[in-house]
């Protein structure tokens, strides 16, 4: 069975069921909706048994061919429907199925246009979860662009007073990041030849799956020599091709050897920093953060949680899967300019988050901070560095999500986010208390919790990489403190002390069975995966070896 | 008749087209100074007319009867346009008794 | 090329047509009339031929393009809705005859094989849009536009004129090919410059028909015009007569003067960033739906001269692609401002401003969901017609090894961001601003072609190459 379209397709047929269903159905929306999320957070973890931890390819591949198109004396292009996990995905597309299960849950609290709503709640999770598995560029960019969409209008219509302004920064900041994509994609597309497809073209072979090494090498002294007519040449978008230098064109842009110039600068350099600003914005680094904290504050809850819990993780992804295998020798070269990167924003954002009064900010800009140890372990090249990178997207999945929820518990009941307007809350709300307890200390970097691991590994990778120098990952580390210093300054401000709220004459309620259901298996995937962080790790080792072997 | 486009080449063709582009000239000076629509459209007649006026030149010269047939199209389309042209400026006319571009005014430009 | 005389004949029948009493049976008519002549030209498919005395030649292209203007046509008559049910002024036989008229003349400048039938052929096209555009005779904006378009019109055509003149001068012929071999014996005999006569024939003839198809800086009476139409003839011009007009640029510049790339091009990089950066900036200060399709257009001209300027083989299928993709996401755009802007009229007058479309989706979601997605392929967002649209341009102007490609591309594509702002102001007003638009009755052909062109531009941005592989 083709388990990953499976993935992808149920919550878009899904979505459209929703679409069309008349409205006295409108009640089971949401019950739908969980239902679907809970197949797929299935799904996922049928995925995560079945995947052979030893092997470093993608597996569960799945492809089709999608369109064809004729490009006169330029060749064929081809765009492939394909897909398939690796070790970089599998940890991703798990924390998609958990992350949107729960949002299902928290958007139990919708109230308006439910159909609107959790249809474009099922499209987003088609789109992003197809994002993960995409290996054709091309689809990967459909899915990349098309989840703007359903954000846009999830944070538009349901946002809060300003939605109308953040959803269109929100917008218009990923889509121009994505538009440096696009660039980098066309011209990756007129540099890459696919081998086996033009093997199949010229003759070498009858069918695709005669393909043997040996052939492909034969076409890859073809192609250097110049001896296929151009008419045969079969381009392509397939990500598994590109890493390959033998199969770019020899006079092509981005072949490594050309040495093409633009604007004086390397062709090859030029590309690379086009796709770290595109996902840089997505990630978000300093300074094309700005989006992140608008985008939040308006947002939903659920959608909130969905923001930073998935679609923050794609641009460290993106980073894995594109921009680092593509151009490794560019990567090591700015191996420094993107560490540095990545401790100005752990640092710049640590401190933001220390001077916001307003909880969702706080949490959005302790996300900036956290993406940065994940930019950090990236650009160390190190096998703990990236590891540890893809851990701490995946620890920081799970809690932001928590930490979103949580503001979102607290709104629920005051309409009021600001810090200064909580005191003493622990006396009302001891479970509540407790929840928030575990997500800032499990967020903060605590031994045997899932954050802990995170960056400790992405900071060990800092420290051993040969690429960058030591000071600026003892910087890095310092964002660990002023980590430790917002979180537990805001817990001793809300929790301690003597209980008052401003403006508020009800009582405070502790958590109700629905926010219980989503807060405690949170906290305890925090703690399981902070105690046995082979989890993920098994997950991960193999592929990023083979990356590793790129450099 | 056959005399006709020796009588055109007594007269050298540089001159013919010097004197097509300054006809040509003063028509797209009228139309880009003149306020009054009939004048303006009097400027782009003279256009046409610079243009009838070279092509035959051309003609001639090249003993290529292709000219002049263009020169027929020409005036046969100009005929066209004058009449719905007219019938525009008749239409604003009646609507406010004027003819100056400058007062219509209704889109932003 | 039988679709043109077929055209002319049903263009006259229709004129007929008008003296019988039942005004119900014109628009069937038309269509009927139209589906007609694009079945003829469908039978010139795979045939190169010459017609009337090798004034036209149709190949594949020309049928290609010829297929996309009557689609076009079909499309605008469908939302036509017999122009309104006013007797007394409205004359809908003239006006169906007329839009017949004009897609004779699209058709001429698509086919054209001779100077006269291009000038002939532009002619015929704007001077039925003269009086089209004139044609709500009461309304001072109409009567203001006409004159307008008719003004700029014929200037722009004397320029045209004068272009044609000299360069026959230069090379002896009308005949486009025999000007590129007159093209080629002139340079070899100045010894590889050009002579003035050459010079400035290509570039008067370029400017002509870049008035026609309003790129920058000759694009000044094209938001003037396209706003004080009436909007379904607007519909037709922004797309009907920007298909032909960039189908004609293209034809003669590829056909009769590829020797003298350097003299066209150069001027034709400036002019389309002028094109892009003027079209787009100026259309995110747009307060009117309609003014800022027109400025959209002005836009979309300038990224389909990208494409004709890149010269690469695929130029054909990305311009014919990126046509239809942008023809039929305008029409829908303008099939849905239209009854928006009537339902919202203030006053007996239609309001075609954002604030019209302000709480669309709340009474009238397929509307609303028709303009999003026409908005969304016009802004180049995936999995719509017009993301493919733009990706094919792009790779054209990529392939080209050109250094002065990059600039444009740099500029386009920091353009097409640009778009997608103004391009979601009717989004966000459908479906995020508070407002109450009453329930819009649509008739069933109404709602079929909204349906059509939504899927359509959702079909190509799905499978590309189901067209693609035919251009």
């Amino acid at each position: 069975m083709p388990i990953l379209s499976v993935l992808i397709f149920l919550p878009l047929i899904a979505s459209l069921v929703v679409a069309f269903s008349p409205d006295q159905f409108k009640a089971y929306f949401k019950w739908f909706t969980l239902g679907v999320t809970a197949i797929e957070l299935a799904i996922c973890i049928y995925l995560y048994q079945n995947f052979n931890h030893d092997v470093a390819d993608y597996q569960f591949l799945e492809q089709l061919d999608w369109i064809t198109l004729p490009l006169g004396n330029l060749g064929i292009g081809s765009i492939d429907y394909l897909l398939g996990v690796d070790g970089i995905s599998m940890p991703m597309v798990l924390l998609t199925g958990i992350v949107m299960f729960v949002g299902a849950l928290s958007s139990f609290q919708i109230e308006q246009k439910e159909r609107g709503y959790f249809s474009l709640y099922l499209l987003l999770t088609g789109s992003v979860i197809g994002c993960f598995m995409a290996l054709d560029m091309f689809l990967f960019y459909l899915f990349f662009e098309f989840m703007l969409l359903p954000m846009y209008f999830l944070i538009g219509i349901w946002g809060g007073p300003r939605k109308e302004y953040a959803s269109i920064k929100f917008f218009l900041y990923t889509l121009f990041g994505s538009i440096f994509i696009l660039i980098v994609m066309i011209a990756l597309y007129l540099s890459v030849v696919d081998p086996v497809e033009t093997a199949v073209r010229i003759g070498l072979i009858n069918d695709v799956s005669e393909i043997t090494p040996q052939i492909i090498t034969e076409v890859q002294n073809l192609l250097k020599d110049l001896k296929i007519p151009s008419e045969q040449i079969v381009h392509t978008f397939d990500l598994r091709f590109m890493p390959d230098a033998g199969n770019f064109l020899p006079d092509s842009w981005l072949n490594i050897l050309s040495g093409t110039q633009i604007f004086s600068f390397s062709a090859r350099a030029l590309a690379f920093i086009l796709l770290m600003i595109g996902f840089g914005i997505k990630l978000p680094a300093v300074p094309v953060h700005t989006w992140l904290p608008d985008a939040h504050v308006e947002a939903p809850t659920p959608v909130s949680v969905v923001l930073a819990g998935i679609l923050l993780k794609i641009g460290g992804y993106g980073f894995l899967r594109i921009a680092y295998p593509i151009f490794p020798e560019v990567a090591t070269e700015y191996a420094f300019v993107i560490v540095a990167f990545g401790v100005l924003s752990i640092i710049y954002g640590a401190f933001n988050a220390l001077a916001m009064n307003d909880l969702k900010k706080m949490i959005a800009y302790s996300s900036v901070s956290h993406m940065g140890f994940v930019l950090l372990g990236i650009g160390s090249l190190t096998s703990e560095g990236i590891n540890g990178a893809v851990y701490q997207m995946f620890s920081h999945g799970v809690l932001s999500a928590m930490l979103f929820l949580l503001v979102g518990v607290l709104y629920d009941r005051t309409h009021d986010r600001r810090i200064d307007s909580y005191q003493g809350l622990a006396n009302k709300m001891p479970l509540y208390t407790a929840m928030t307890a575990i997500a800032f200390f499990a967020s903060l970097g605590l031994p045997a919790f899932s954050g802990f691991i995170g960056e400790v590994f992405t900071l060990m990778g800092g420290f051993n990489s040969p690429l960058i120098p030591r000071w600026l990952t003892a910087i890095a580390a310092f964002g660990l403190v002023l980590g430790a210093g917002y979180f537990l300054w805001t817990l001793q401000r809300i929790f301690f002390g003597k209980y008052w709220v401003r403006q508020f004459e009800g009582t405070l309620e502790d958590l109700t069975f629905r926010e219980k259901s989503m807060l405690y298996p949170l906290a305890i995937l925090a703690f399981v995966f902070g105690i046995f962080p082979h989890l993920i790790f098994d997950l991960t080792n193999a592929t990023i070896s083979e990356l590793l072997k790129l450099f | 008749m056959q005399q006709i486009p020796d009588v055109i080449r007594e007269i050298p063709l540089n001159y013919y087209v010097w004197f097509s582009a300054a006809l040509f000239c003063i028509g797209i000076i009228g139309v880009l100074t003149r306020r009054n629509a009939i004048i303006i459209f009097m400027s782009v007649e003279l256009m046409l007319n610079s243009v009838n006026l070279l092509l035959v030149a051309f003609s001639s010269y090249k003993a290529d009867p292709a000219g002049q047939i263009f020169v027929f199209f020409i005036m046969a389309v100009a005929a066209a346009e004058v009449a719905v042209g007219l019938a525009i400026i008749v239409m604003i006319y009646r609507n406010i008794q004027t003819i100056d571009v400058g007062l219509l005014n209704k889109l932003k430009w | 090329m039988n679709a043109i005389i077929a055209l002319s004949l049903f263009g006259i029948s229709n004129l007929f047509l008008g003296f019988l009493n039942n005004r119900k049976i014109l628009l069937p008519a038309t269509l009927v009339f139209i589906l007609i002549a694009l079945g003829l030209n469908f039978a010139d498919w795979n045939h190169e031929y010459y017609w009337f005395n090798n004034m036209l030649k149709t190949n594949n292209l020309s049928v290609n393009f010829v297929t996309i203007i009557l689609l076009s046509t079909f499309l605008v008559v469908a939302i036509s809705r017999s122009f309104g049910d006013d007797d007394e002024h409205s004359h809908p036989a003239e006006y169906y005859a007329i839009l017949l008229f004009s897609a004779v003349g699209a058709i001429m400048m698509v086919t054209f094989e001779n100077l006269i039938m291009l000038f002939v052929g532009l002619e015929i096209l704007s001077v039925s849009m003269y009086v089209l555009t004139g044609s709500d005779k009461r309304s001072l904006r109409s009567n203001e536009a006409a004159l307008k378009y008719f003004l700029m019109g014929s200037f722009a055509t004397g320029i045209l004129l004068f272009g044609v003149a000299l360069v026959y001068g230069a090379t002896s012929s009308f005949d486009i090919h025999g000007i590129a071999q007159g093209v080629a014996k002139a340079k070899e005999q100045m010894g590889g410059a050009y002579g003035p006569l050459l010079y400035s024939g290509v570039i008067l003839i370029m400017v002509g028909l870049l008035f026609k198809i309003s790129a920058a800086p000759f694009h000044f009476w094209t938001p003037d015009v396209y706003d004080g139409a009436p909007s379904i003839f607007t519909a037709f011009m922004s797309t009907v007569v920007k298909t032909a007009g960039v189908a004609a640029t293209y034809r003669i510049l590829s056909i009769s003067f590829p020797s003298v790339y350097g003299l066209w091009g150069n001027p034709l990089v400036y002019i389309v960033c002028a094109t892009l950066i003027i079209g787009n900036i100026t259309a995110v200060y747009q307060q009117s739906f309609k003014r800022m399709l027109a400025y959209s257009s002005i836009s979309h001209a300038g990224y389909l001269l990208i494409t004709v300027l890149a010269k690469r083989p695929e130029t054909n299928s990305s311009l014919l692609f990126y046509s239809l993709a942008y023809a039929i996401a305008t029409i829908t755009a303008f099939a849905v401002l239209m009854v928006v802007s009537e339902a919202q009229a203030k006053n007996g007058k239609a309001d075609e401003s954002f604030e019209a479309l302000n709480g669309l989706a709340n009474n009238n979601p397929l509307l609303a969901f028709s303009l999003t997605i026409s908005m969304l392929s016009l802004a180049g967002i995936p999995l719509t017609a017009g993301f493919f649209g733009k990706f094919f341009v792009f790779s054209d102007a990529f392939s080209n090894p050109s250094s002065l490609f990059k600039w444009i591309l740099v500029i386009a594509i920091l353009m097409s961001t640009v778009g997608i702002y103004y391009y979601f102001k009717p989004i966000i007003a459908a479906y995020m601003k508070k407002g109450e638009v009453a329930k819009i009755e649509l008739s069933p052909l109404y709602k079929f072609i909204l349906i059509l062109t939504t899927t359509l531009t959702i079909l190509l941005g799905l499978a590309p190459d189901l067209v693609k592989n035919i251009f």
